[in-house]
């Protein structure tokens, strides 16, 4: 099968600082994946450069074979933290925006969703709390039909039950082939649902592996991952 | 199948497919699933684990070729009927704790010559 998604020796540079080089990542249909990473070491830039938030990157991107901006952003679904609107808007408000913009929001899938995450389609942004935005966010980006899914940091700074939540939402509603990348810096939470990880480290793709093939050698992936730091605070 | 809410922690340094494969192969041996008995479905399953369905399906792809499920097409996995086979499966299990019990007694300097005096006066 196809892969969901091809980088190429992509390098990206902002205000001539460079945040990453010669980053190589190729992810196959029907994975979930954890993209993990320090604070600042560029997660959510190559989420946005995934999704073409971040344009002037040297390299390519492929999303299904495709590498025009608009093929990719309809075989891909990112929710890029809402801020495109106002605080006072209510949720009812975003939906509609977003059955208006995306041809593949599936409304009662949304709905279900919804439900499932018990959000008031009356409330507003600004009444939401860190874990109920996560969970409106979650829902909108999984109620459009993408090959990929992309969620930055879906766990930073929300309770045990709405981690909870959503991690039964992604096991639920992911269709078998779509693939799901999901940033964080911290893997625990997650490691029990994770095909592969992928590491960002000194700028660029450090580690690319299978979740259990890590575990075969008796390493948490947490080991694993943190051993991957060991002797740095030596430089 | 266990009780809503309980958790079955993973240990994270052992293939996940392995340990849901291991916790299966309990409940049959225990009879919490019972010969010829349908087994959740692949994604109930993984929602109760807290694992994807991909590691689901290996464990059961798996658990298929060893004989102890069987798949009906289009019905899902059920349990084996095969007497004998749940019967070798439930002696596994039992070697495979026994082998674990002659090591850490290994390791505490009892011989195994010494074991069966010794756990004769215990069980008295």
């Amino acid at each position: 099968m196809e892969n969901v998604l091809e980088i190429k020796d992509v390098t990206y540079k902002k205000n001539q600082k460079l945040i990453l080089k010669d980053v190589n990542l190729t992810l196959q249909p029907g994975k979930i994946v954890a993209l993990l990473g320090e604070n600042g070491a560029g997660k959510t830039t190559l989420m946005r450069i995934i999704s073409g938030m971040a344009k002037n990157y040297r390299g390519s991107v492929k999303i299904d074979g495709f590498d025009k901006d608009a093929e990719k952003k309809a075989h891909l679904s990112f929710t890029d933290g809402l801020t495109g609107f106002n605080d006072s808007t209510k949720i009812k408000a975003v939906v509609d925006f977003y059955e208006v913009v995306y041809q593949d929001f599936d409304k009662s899938e949304f709905e279900q969703l919804r439900r499932f995450m018990k959000l008031d389609l009356e409330m507003r942004l600004s009444q939401l709390s860190r874990g109920m935005r996560e969970k409106l966010i979650i829902a909108l980006t999984f109620a459009r039909k993408a090959d990929l899914y992309l969620l930055d940091e879906p766990f930073g700074g929300i309770d045990a039950m709405a981690r909870k939540k959503i991690i039964n939402s992604i096991i639920l509603w992911k269709n078998d082939n779509a693939t799901i990348l999901i940033s964080d810096h911290f893997v625990n939470e997650i490691a029990s649902l994770l095909d592969e990880v992928v590491i960002i480290k000194d700028q660029t793709i450090y580690a690319h592996k299978s979740a259990d093939e890590i575990r075969s050698n008796h390493e948490t992936i947490e080991q694993y991952y943190e051993g991957l730091y060991d002797g740095d605070e030596e430089d | 199948m266990r009780t809503e809410g309980e958790l079955l922690e993973f240990k994270d340094n052992i293939p996940i497919y392995l340990q849901i494969k291991q916790y299966l192969y309990r409940e049959i041996v225990v009879g919490k699933l019972q010969p010829g008995e349908k087994i959740p479905s692949v994604r109930k399953l993984a929602v109760q684990l807290t694992v994807n369905v991909n590691t689901v399906q290996r464990a059961l792809q798996q658990m298929n070729d060893e004989g102890i499920l069987y798949t009906k097409r289009g019905e899902g996995n059920f349990v084996t009927e095969d007497t004998d086979l749940l019967a070798q499966t439930k002696q596994n299990l039992i070697n495979g704790e026994l082998d674990k019990f002659v090591q850490s007694m290994n390791a505490l300097g009892v011989t195994n010559d010494q074991l069966s005096s010794i756990l004769t006066n215990y069980l008295k």
